[in-house]
């Protein structure tokens, strides 16, 4: 049978550590770019999902269109859900991906 | 149609200015949002059931219930004021999720996610998305 070395209090510092860097990475929020959504309706919902300014709102409308995708909010999963499921129920093809 | 389907008054109302043609269609849309939710065999049904986290085989269930409840909710508020003359910023919002939930079913269902594949579809179907287009055009420049 092989030997079984007992936890050191170092070695449980590292796993509490991995976990944590696991769990702590934030959840991106991505809204992909179709061929037939009108722009100022997507800045319309950016405005009113995520309170956006009209500024920013309108940037990040023009990163879908012409990058075919934008991490439109970064954050904790159940909010990142949260905001995925209301730009959808908005008509938006949004998905979220934890970030590398 | 008239030039501007919605009209912002100064009261801060939603004037709604179609025609019978344009609220017929805006009813055959919202109809088909309402029976699409529940009928898994609905055309529209995969466009209102896209994966929230594509790297998950399922999503969180109280995720997508909370989406089911939110996209009839406001599919429901959409009808119950289809002949209203007046909208609130609710309602016109309501709307405005209804019809674009529509128009990207339409174009899920008919496999149109590029410019070619649009050029390329059929002229009823064209026809269609640029009417839903034109309706959520004049809707957002007055939200």
């Amino acid at each position: 049978m092989p030997s079984v070395k007992p936890l050191r209090v170092s070695d449980e510092t590292q796993v509490a550590s991995q976990t944590t860097t696991l769990t702590e990475r934030p959840w991106n929020v991505v809204v992909w770019d179709d061929p037939v959504t009108p722009m100022s309706v997507v800045v319309v919902v950016f405005r009113k999902v995520f309170g956006y300014p009209n500024n920013k709102a309108t940037q990040l409308m023009l990163t879908v269109h012409h990058q075919g995708r934008a991490i439109v909010w970064s954050g904790p999963l159940e909010r990142a859900q949260g905001y995925c499921v209301k730009l959808q129920v908005a008509g938006l093809l949004a998905t979220i991906e934890q970030d590398s | 149609m008239a030039s501007r389907l919605f009209v912002r008054r100064r009261d801060g109302r939603i004037e709604v200015r179609l025609n019978d043609a344009g609220r017929a269609l805006a009813r055959e849309a919202f109809g088909h949002v309402l029976a699409a939710e529940s009928d898994a065999d609905h055309e529209w049904h995969a466009s209102l059931n896209s994966p929230i986290n594509p790297g998950r085989d399922v999503d969180d269930p109280l995720a997508t219930l909370n989406r089911q409840h939110e996209i009839t909710s406001h599919v429901e508020l959409a009808v119950a004021t289809l002949g209203e003359e007046f909208l609130n910023d609710a309602e016109a919002w309501a709307w405005l999720c209804t019809l674009q939930v529509a128009l990207r079913a339409v174009i899920t269902a008919k496999g149109i996610m590029s410019t070619e594949r649009l050029n390329q579809a059929d002229e009823d179907v064209r026809t269609y998305i640029e009417t839903l287009q034109m309706l959520l055009f004049s809707l957002a420049e007055v939200m």
